[in-house]
């Protein structure tokens, strides 16, 4: 079992209030992800599960008991820390160990148990060194190994891979995907990276100055953001907002005319629009609203292109798979949006449709 | 002249010699090669080395072996062989400060280091603003004057009027815990069997603040996230210290105990103050380096003195090897 039950969960340093109420539910066997920018309280929501941060407000439950004062040992949940926080002077086998021999555990019980953990991880062979004989990616394995051994209800991850190089990090995330599926037991992820939350979480709960922004699964946020932030958050490049313009601008005109195409539109006239780099299309010159190239980047394949339209400040990236590497900067273009793809916010930020 | 060191400096810098022995050479009465320059510029060190280093040392050694009336020049010396080895060894007295020495170098040094990392670690957690300023209070007898400090204590250790004394007489007024303690002022410095532990109470006052100095630089390097990965895996505030803390002051513990050991084995200067100079009575605050002095320059035996440093350095060097074994890091953790 691991249920993990937010009621009205609130945390203030002195005056200060970081995290304002969280209500949430992760279900038994989950994959949730946390994520959000720095210091928008989603590591400090995490600490104050494991129990490393006092709750000052609402109820914490895990499998419906109330665990808010219960000691961090006693509430079933084991933490993989940013910094692995592996016990340097410890050889593996002992780091692995020691939750349980702090919990009385025998000798050959201990060694039992972590030989089994070890080899799910295919680090048996590790087991005698010392942390500082390891790379980033064994240790972080012994780290996940730690945890595994104490059998928790809950796993907590704290930014585990962002110490780790690009091509580590994505065969780590695999992993950790595998493990989930493997072992059954919910996980909470914390992560800035909105790549390790869409391709990892069953959920996602976006959080924002210590409140959630939005929960739900990765591709439901992405498609249907609750609102500008969550928009502006989950995506690279950028989804483009435009808000309404004093004059008639074309970009508006047009991009309304796509939103108005969406079946779910509403009757609201909205304040902000978004179209995300890959919904807006290069079309001849002529047809689209005209735009010019200010920058244009090859990734190989597809092309990100930077593009100035007159009549508004700030950039539009632009996602094209097609004719890439034949814009550089300083083209003329026509750009639209694709139909039934426009995103409509009100003048809170908030989704109309 | 100014501007002359800081153009040599520069040139220094730039790792330029030839630039530097042009400079060099515009001021001294010599010219010096560029290869020169870097030995003509450490020969200040090197010649200060020799002379108060290196020599005394060579000497020393050559004493060792030697029997010599310093007042007849450098023309009386004999050599003996190990005679001066096999006396110190057969000397009742070099036994005797050895002994001496061993008991001071244990009753002040051990409570130094039980006593400092507690308070370290409570300094650590538990001060916050106040900290420095302790810190500062504690270290303040390692910085002073080893004369201010004996003049303070023979005068609180002061048979009739000494602060010591004084408060023990009140305390004996205090039932029960009264009867425990003397009921006459004690002789702290005159009699044999309260010497030692008057000296190691002074040497461990003195040097505990610089214990707590070097334990609490080491309490602040171990990672805060070590503590929360103990306390998720169920270790209360006691295994903390014991598997955490404890591990992690290792390497600084190994450098304290050396450094204990070897300021220990040499203790000089509080005892040679505080007995004026001979050991007290009955010779029981007479350390080693108490006796090898007074074997050199109150009996004029330099030789035996030299030997019997000799020895010492030995006993030195095997002590701190035995600390070394006993507490360096486990292989592949550091």
């Amino acid at each position: 079992m691991g249920q993990v039950t937010l009621r009205g969960i609130g945390k203030r340093y002195g005056s200060t209030e970081v995290i304002r109420g969280i209500d949430l539910e992760v279900q038994d066997g989950e994959f949730m992800v946390f994520v959000g920018p720095s210091g928008c309280g989603k590591s400090t929501t995490l600490r104050m599960i494991a129990g490393l941060e006092s709750i000052t407000a609402g109820e914490l439950l895990i499998d419906g008991k109330v665990v808010n004062t219960l000691h961090p040992a006693a509430r079933g949940t084991a933490m993989v820390f940013q910094s692995y926080a592996l016990y340097p002077h410890m050889t593996v086998a002992e780091n692995m160990g020691f939750a349980l021999r702090m919990a009385g555990i025998g000798a050959a019980e201990r060694a039992r148990q972590v030989g089994r953990a070890a080899e799910i991880l295919r680090i048996t062979e590790l087991l005698a060194r010392f942390p500082r004989e390891l790379s980033g990616g064994q240790r972080q394995r012994v780290a996940i190994g730690r945890a595994i051994v104490r059998k928790p209800s809950v796993f907590l991850f704290d930014e585990p891979l962002s110490n780790l190089d690009a091509a580590l990090r994505v065969d780590m995330r695999i992993e950790l995907t595998r493990l989930h599926a493997d072992l059954g037991t919910t996980m909470i992820y914390v992560t800035h990276d909105q790549v390790e939350a869409m391709t990892m979480g069953d959920r996602i709960a976006i959080f924002h100055e210590g409140r959630l922004a939005q929960v739900g699964a990765p591709l439901d946020l992405y498609h249907r953001p609750a609102n500008t932030f969550v928009a502006g958050f989950l995506g690279a490049p950028r989804i483009n907002l435009i808000d309404c313009p004093s004059a008639h601008h074309a970009l508006w005109q047009q991009w309304l005319q796509c939103q108005a195409d969406r079946p779910s539109a509403g009757r609201a006239a909205p304040s902000r629009l978004g179209v995300r780099p890959e919904h807006l299309q290069v079309v001849p010159v002529g047809s689209g609203v005209p735009a010019t190239v200010v920058m244009a980047e090859h990734l190989g394949d597809c092309s990100i292109l930077h593009v100035q339209v007159a009549g508004i400040a700030g950039l539009f990236n632009l996602k094209s798979v097609r004719d890439s590497g034949t814009f550089a900067a300083g083209t003329l273009i026509g750009i639209a949006a694709d139909a039934a793809s426009v995103l409509a916010f009100d003048a809170d930020g908030r989704r109309l449709a | 002249m100014r501007q002359t060191a800081a153009a040599l400096l520069q040139a220094l810098a730039r790792r330029d010699l030839a630039a530097a022995s042009r400079i060099l050479t515009d001021v001294l009465p010599v010219r010096l090669s560029p290869a020169t320059v870097p030995y003509v510029l450490i020969s200040p060190f090197v010649l200060l080395f020799l002379v108060f280093s290196l020599f005394p040392l060579v000497f020393s050694l050559y004493l060792a072996f030697h029997v010599w009336e310093p007042t007849d020049g450098l023309a009386a010396m004999t050599y003996v062989g190990i005679d001066n080895f096999r006396f110190a060894l057969g000397d009742d007295w070099f036994w005797k400060s050895l002994g001496n020495t061993v008991w001071m170098a244990l009753a002040s040094g051990v409570p130094q280091h039980l006593v400092a990392i507690p308070l370290a670690c409570f300094l650590n957690s538990g001060l916050g603003r106040g900290r420095d300023l302790a810190v500062g209070v504690f270290f303040l007898p390692y910085i002073t004057s080893t004369v201010a400090i004996a003049i303070l204590f023979s005068s609180l250790f002061s048979t009739d009027y000494g602060l010591i004394n004084l408060a023990l007489a009140h305390l004996h007024g205090i039932p029960l815990l009264g009867t425990l303690l003397p009921a006459q002022p004690v002789d702290w410095m005159g009699r044999p069997e309260n010497i030692k532990p008057a000296i190691s109470l002074i040497v461990f006052w003195r040097y505990l603040g610089f214990n707590v100095v070097l334990y609490l630089a080491a309490l602040q390097t171990i990672p805060g996230d070590l503590y929360e990965a103990a306390r998720m895996d169920g270790a209360g505030w006691f295994r903390q210290f014991w598997f955490i803390t404890l591990p992690s002051l290792r390497p600084m513990l190994f450098f304290a105990v050396t450094l204990s050991v070897i300021g220990g084995l040499q203790l000089f200067e509080e005892p040679f103050i505080l007995t004026g100079g001979k050991g007290g009575s009955d010779q029981a605050g007479m350390s080693t380096a108490i006796y090898l002095y007074r074997t050199a320059f109150d009996f004029n035996d330099f030789g035996a003195a030299s030997a019997m440093s000799w020895l010492l350095f030995f006993l030195v060097a095997g002590l701190t090897y035995a600390t070394n074994r006993a507490f360096r890091p486990r292989a592949g953790s550091q």
